[in-house]
């Protein structure tokens, strides 16, 4: 169905896949595109510094030909969506509107310059499968708002702060985490948190075939000090003329920096052996790793959190390496995240419900409980759903069962 | 659909069998018809909160709400706000453009000043009039008592066009932003929490407003257009304009320049029965309804005879 007929789907084939609608000029220099995505425009003009921040490019054309389309940098205007042209082309004139796309579109001539490079469409990808944060809010405020209705009168702004915050919770520990940044380990041993970071899910470092190792948090082993004060002869802090305790550099991150992991974990050299087997435990070329607790004895790295100076803190055997960061946000950093996935939908609606009347005076106390159990059962709905459990994948995984293993 | 002035006040007068005898006269009746007009239309607002509190039913025709919202629709409005870049806010719309009262004069190159006839004095002092002369839009005139002094004399033959629209703006109720978004009604007290707070701090696709002094206060400050409201304009004066016919001594109905009851038609026996009780006379038993609406029958069959 590639034209959409009153469905959700409200783009062309060509303006999901290729990011591109197609208009015949009527002569009277207004088009309206019809994306799901908002035009953005900085400036018509090329040479202007905003032109960058552009997310289209426009191409006309007499004749619609393949090859026939050349960008148009006159002046015009972009209003919600709606491109009004200051000199109208001619009728039956061809236009497109070509979305910034990595392949750069169709229609520009195949440079960088002249094509649409950019990522807008791919932005769109996969949009079906989540509802914007918007809708979820205005359809609650149209069917669960109202007289005989259970929330007969509200305020807007208390539907939006409780869709808000459920999304915050589901971000938490329900919905997908899709975030990550591939980092590299810099000397300082330390990756910047991400502008949009609320917790880590997994940090691995990617070895020379692409296959990630997970570095696991030093927990016990070593700590970042918050706070390293200057002390004096006898032990106080000393202070600056303004009466702030003057701050030190951490000797405990240095020391950790220069630490042999080797040492920790047990994978050491003969030679480590020997110049420490005055107190390292066992023999581990026996196989006598006694003491060796079973946490640390794994050779991919640590980390830990320097709260101080908001980084990331990573083992000296990490140094230079590839590292992937997986993240969780709250789902509500930029626009494009302020959405639920269509599987958690029902349990944000129910969630919500289940907020607002819980807050409320008067309510009939099994009216709140039964929509605590119905908001229990629609996330625990949600979270199996999203967990994406597929028969064939268990199979092919418990396949590993009948696998005999050597000594 | 509307009540006829003309049948009200003739059933009035009927009922109170002092036709002809000129104990309610003309100008009393609009008077006390422009009352009841507006009590009735007042209390549609009490008696839909109270039907919306009961059980409702669906049903195409006996639906309470939906039958006192039938009755309120007449008069629901929608028109733009005017961004007053000064003092940033939003005016509401005065003027609905119902009910037009247009008189048309002709420039003799003489005269400078010019007698209202079909625009009376009420309707001067509450409406927002304007002027074209030929055509195009002027503002150099006065209104003096029922007069229009211009500043300059009109040309011989100028088509001289004066209208008094009333300012009718009544209640507010919906305020909407590009179109498509509802403004949310805020407190200035409210708004500073709301202001601290970015979960649900005012955004463009959820914006907010204050209230105050009949302006609206719009939030996010970036938002200076694109406002239009959604309200209910008064109902217009009711008027019974008459004639009296050369050598007699009664008031003859004049439909030009008459203004009927804007209320819906099913209100007619409603409107009768309070201008009666105004006029002096207390209706306790229902039967005068029926009096009233045998009165009303015999007159529709003497005027079609």
């Amino acid at each position: 169905m590639p034209i959409p007929n009153g469905g959700l789907i409200t783009e062309t084939n060509e303006q999901y896949y290729a990011g591109a609608q197609r208009f015949i000029s009527d002569g009277n220099g207004v088009i309206t595109t019809t994306f799901n995505t908002d035009l953005i425009l900085g400036s018509f003009d090329p040479n202007a510094l905003n032109y960058t921040l552009n997310n289209f490019k426009l191409y006309t054309s007499k004749t619609g030909l393949p090859g026939k389309y050349e960008e148009y940098t006159l002046a015009y205007t972009v209003v919600n969506n709606v491109i009004t042209f200051a000199v109208a082309p001619d009728a039956g004139d061809y236009i497109a509107v070509q979305l910034k796309i990595l392949n750069g579109g169709s229609f520009g001539v195949e440079d960088a310059s002249g094509t649409a490079i950019g990522t807008a469409v791919e932005e769109n990808y996969g949009s079906y499968s989540y509802t914007p944060l918007t809708e979820v809010i205005d359809g609650f405020m149209a069917v669960y708002v109202g007289e005989h209705k259970l929330i007969a009168d509200i305020k807007r702004t208390d539907v939006i702060f409780h869709a808000k915050r459920g999304l915050q919770e589901f971000s938490y520990d329900t919905l997908k985490s899709i975030k990550s940044q591939e980092l590299t380990i810099s000397p300082a041993l330390s990756a910047t948190i991400p502008q949009d970071y609320v917790n880590y899910v997994n940090i691995s470092y990617i070895d020379s075939m692409g296959v990630k190792h997970p570095i696991y948090p030093a927990n016990n082993l070593t700590i970042a000090p918050y706070e390293v004060p200057l002390q004096d002869d006898d032990g106080n802090p000393t202070m600056d003329n303004f009466g702030d305790n003057l701050e030190g550099s951490s000797q405990t991150l240095e020391r950790w920096a220069s630490a042999n992991d080797s040492l920790l974990n047990g994978n050491i050299t003969a030679e480590e052996y020997f110049a420490y087997s005055g107190w390292l435990t066992g023999n581990p070329f026996l196989g006598q790793k006694y003491g060796n607790d079973p946490q640390y004895a794994q050779k991919n790295g640590w980390f830990n959190m320097n709260e101080r100076d908001g980084t990331i803190a990573f083992s000296s055997n990490l140094k230079d390496r590839l590292i992937v960061l997986e993240y969780i946000s709250d789902g509500l950093a930029y626009d494009l995240d302020m959405r639920i996935p269509k599987m958690a939908e029902d349990a944000l609606y129910a969630h919500m419900l289940y907020s607002i009347l819980a807050s409320r005076i008067n309510q009939p106390e099994y009216v709140v409980q039964r929509l605590k159990k119905d908001r229990s059962a629609k996330l625990r709905n949600a979270k199996i759903r999203l967990s994406n459990i597929k028969l064939s994948e268990i199979v092919q995984v418990m396949r590993g069962k009948s696998k005999w293993i050597k000594s | 659909m509307a009540v006829n002035v003309d049948i009200v006040y003739k059933t009035v007068l009927l009922i109170l069998n002092k036709e002809q005898r000129g104990n309610l006269s003309p100008d009393e009746f609009n008077k006390v018809a422009t009352q009841v007009q507006l009590e009735i239309f007042e209390s549609y607002f009490d008696s839909l909160n109270q039907q919306i509190r009961r059980p409702d039913n669906d049903t195409e025709y006996a639906d309470r709400v939906k039958n006192i919202d039938n009755n309120v629709s007449i008069f629901k409005e929608y028109g733009n706000a005017t961004y007053v870049a000064g003092g940033s806010h939003f005016t509401l719309p005065t003027t609905s453009g119902a009910s037009v009262a247009t008189q048309t004069l002709t420039g003799n190159g003489t005269a400078i000043s010019f007698p209202f006839t079909s625009i009376s004095s009420s309707q001067l002092s509450n409406g927002v009039i304007a002027v074209t002369i030929g055509g195009v839009s002027t503002t150099a005139f006065t209104i003096s008592g029922t007069n229009i002094i211009f500043s300059s004399i009109p040309a011989n033959l100028a088509a001289i066009v004066v209208t008094a629209t009333p300012r009718d703006f009544y209640k507010l109720g919906t305020v909407i932003y590009q179109d498509s978004k509802e403004v949310q009604l805020s407190r200035r007290n409210e708004l500073l929490y709301l202001n601290l707070n970015p979960l649900i701090a005012p955004t463009t696709t959820y914006p907010v407003y204050l209230l105050e002094d009949n302006k609206l206060y719009l939030y996010p400050k970036t938002i200076t257009s694109d406002i239009t409201v959604s309200y209910l304009r008064k109902p217009a004066d009711v008027t019974w304009n008459f004639t009296i016919p050369t050598g007699q001594n009664y008031y003859q109905y004049n439909p030009t320049n008459s203004a009927n009851f804007e209320l819906s038609p099913t209100e007619q026996s409603n409107i009768v029965l309070k201008i009666l009780l105004y006029s002096g006379v207390i209706i306790r038993d229902p039967s005068i309804v029926n009096i009233a609406a045998q009165q009303v029958q015999q007159e529709n069959q003497r005027s079609t005879i």
